[in-house]
């Protein structure tokens, strides 16, 4: 038996335990995980559509609803350039995007507050919360893609073949996504009030986004700028030009979109990383 | 690189701020302010000080200690969720933690669908979860309720179906935190048994419980935390009979024991004057002051500290006014070697209190040590005593 003395009032400075940030771990411990995020999306999944009566349907409603009420009224009151693509078409192309995004933030932004009771007591990385939003975000937009199938057979309007440039959009798409997502889930811990700010941050984003207006809107001098700041806008706007017109999208707003994009996801992870120490003291 | 099941935390230290109303936003503002000006202190408070802790594979380390004394945040920072302020910490191989009932049960899902989800959290690949499902249900002793959503379950069946799955899969590192309490006696016995059978297997156990009986029955080695600092670390029953002793100090000095009778003169020997020994016989003196004459319920008794006695001998008796001599031998004393409590309280005939439970006086105990029981068997120790009494006035 040995009976230790006092400790000292505070530690030695050199047993400070220093954060490191090693990427090629965290990617093998997140590849290790796979089965959890796996098992995460679908309790979600689950647990989110359990005891409703639409169901999986839910996923459909809100991009459809977007749809028609845009259809309805804002085309009538602002008169937006399509360029001969049927407007319900033309929008949709935008909800999607849009939806997968605001989805993943809601849902992923909130995942670790929602998951307080793992975060304290299991370990794996915490980057699987905000990363299983994310799917299950991206789940909702795969149930909501058909409808996009029955617009083009209702409007008899074709997709064309520059279509090919959509996994390049989607890249952006994912990355800046994932950023926000991650940035947001980690912030929120800490700044609770964000949590009630994050609804309405997404609301008002739906109209900084060219989802029921086109880019043609912004002038021309600011686009890049606005790219940069909102790399959805040249996303979305790429999908139109990709898809619907059979033109390449606009490199001037994509090109500062996807530098934006990496940056953006880029400096969430560390963000992420640091913050991520003190999830457990303050969840 | 150590072998799987290695636990080694060394010089652990661990702060929380004080208030956790100043993570807020404006509280940040301000602090962040105060923090440009240079004087950023934060009001903190240590839960660990220079805490060190290495267990080998197979070994069983029980940790003992009052609320709040840092137990379950140590066993946090070995499961990696908490990052200690300062220090390292290393764990080798699967680790399955036990950590509040809850731990990674969603209510909403099925029995059957948080297996998976508990599976996958510990860190099983979801066959090896398919081909052990039975087992674990067979374990778990849940098989009708499997399919029902778990928060219609009890607090004991969440602890069972934690424990199964944590259990079956055989975890390099097993981290256990006072969840066992909630199951029922046969079941707490049945995760004892299984505890010891993962410990032969190898798995490292690391066990947090206020069951003393149970901790010495599974610990080799035990770790008494205070103040966020280690007080005692050692072999299990040294840890833990300075564990009990320090509870009995807190005991007798919260509080004197004050009621309508009194104690006085307490006193403890062999009759011969000699030291107390295994099987001699004991006596006990006191003197006990009495406002009024009344028949009264004399109960005294012997802890090794907490306030559960080993054995107890009662005596109903009619106290005259003032002051009466009590003496009471105990033949052949029962006890193995050690540190002991005399335990006293006098009630009246309907059971009212006249005098207190309390720790009344301590003595140390000479002979051979007892024998411990097999590893996972919890050693209660009831005995019979035989006594003679005698009475009579000052």
């Amino acid at each position: 038996m040995s009976k230790t003395f006092e400790p000292p009032l505070a530690p030695p400075p050199e047993l400070r335990f220093r954060r490191q940030i090693r990427l090629g771990a965290s990617i093998r411990d997140l590849w290790q995980a796979r089965e959890l995020v796996r098992t995460l999306v679908e309790r979600d999944f689950r647990a989110h559509y359990k005891k409703t009566v639409l169901g999986f349907a839910w996923a459909i409603v809100p991009p459809v609803t977007f749809m028609i009420v845009f259809s309805l009224f804002f085309r009538r009151v602002a008169n937006v350039n399509t360029e001969g693509v049927p407007y319900s078409l033309f929008t949709y192309v935008g909800l999607l995007p849009w939806t997968f995004f605001s989805g993943s933030v809601s849902r992923g932004g909130l995942s670790l507050l929602a998951n307080a009771g793992l975060l304290n007591k299991v370990y794996f990385p915490r980057e699987i919360f905000p990363i299983a939003g994310m799917i299950s975000a991206g789940i909702d937009t795969l149930i909501a893609l058909p409808v996009l199938g029955i617009l083009f057979l209702f409007t008899g309007f074709a997709p064309k073949p520059t279509a090919v440039f959509i996994p390049l959009l989607l890249l952006i798409q994912v990355l800046f996504t994932l950023g926000v997502t991650l940035a947001a889930s980690a912030v929120v811990v800490y700044f609770r009030d964000l949590r009630h700010a994050l609804p309405l941050i997404l609301q008002f984003g739906i109209f900084a986004t060219p989802v029921a207006y086109s880019l043609d809107a912004i002038p021309a001098s600011l686009r890049a700028l606005y790219g940069a700041l909102n790399p959805l806008a040249p996303v979305i706007d790429g999908y139109r030009q990709a898809v619907l017109l059979g033109r390449v999208p606009a490199w001037d707003t994509l090109i500062p979109g996807a530098v934006a994009s990496c940056a953006v996801m880029l400096a969430a992870y560390v963000l992420f990383k640091h913050l991520e120490t003190g999830f457990a003291d303050v969840a | 690189m150590s072998r799987k099941g290695t636990v080694s935390a060394v010089r652990i230290w661990k702060r929380f701020a004080v208030d956790h109303r100043r993570r807020l936003l404006r509280d940040q503002i301000g602090g962040l302010s105060r923090g440009l000006r240079g004087g950023g202190d934060r009001d903190w408070r240590w839960a660990l000080r220079d805490v060190t802790l290495r267990v080998e594979p197979g070994e069983a380390v029980g940790i003992v200690g009052a609320n709040g004394s840092g137990k379950s945040t140590f066993l946090k920072i070995l499961t990696q969720v908490m990052y200690p302020y300062a220090g390292r910490v290393e764990v080798h191989g699967r680790v399955a933690a036990l950590i509040e009932l809850r731990a990674g049960i969603h209510p909403d899902l099925s029995g059957r669908e948080n297996v998976y989800l508990y599976g996958s959290l510990v860190g099983m690949r979801r066959a090896e979860v398919v081909r052990q499902f039975d087992d674990i249900v067979e374990f778990s002793e849940l098989s009708e309720a499997i399919d029902r959503q778990v928060k219609f379950y009890s607090s004991g069946m969440q602890m069972r179906l934690a424990f199964s799955v944590a259990a079956i899969l055989q975890p390099d590192v097993l981290l256990v935190d006072e969840v066992l309490a909630v199951g029922d006696a046969a079941f707490q016995q049945k995760c004892l048994d299984r505890m010891q059978t993962l410990l032969s297997q190898g798995t490292t156990l690391v066990f947090v419980s206020h069951d003393l009986a149970a901790v010495e029955a599974i610990s080799s080695r035990g770790m008494w935390l205070q103040n966020g600092a280690v007080e005692v670390i050692g072999p299990v029953r040294d840890v833990l009979g300075a564990y009990r002793h320090r509870i009995e100090e807190l005991a007798s000095s919260s509080g004197q024991a004050s009621g309508i009778v009194r104690l006085k003169e307490t006193s403890i020997k062999a009759p011969d004057g000699a030291e107390i020994r295994t099987q001699d016989p004991l006596e006990v003196r006191f003197v006990v002051e009495n406002p009024d004459p009344r028949s009264v319920r004399l109960y005294l008794g012997v802890s090794e500290g907490p306030a559960t006695p080993i054995f107890v001998v009662r005596r109903d008796m009619h106290l005259g006014t003032g002051e009466s001599k009590v003496q009471c031998t105990i033949r052949s004393l029962p006890l193995p070697r050690g540190r002991y409590y005399l335990w006293a309280g006098i009630f009246d005939v309907k059971g009212r209190e006249l005098l207190p439970w309390h720790p009344a006086a301590e003595f140390d105990a000479r002979g051979p040590d007892l024998d411990s029981p097999p590893r996972g068997v919890v050693r209660l120790a009831p005995v019979h005593v035989d006594a003679t009494w005698r009475l009579g006035a000052e």
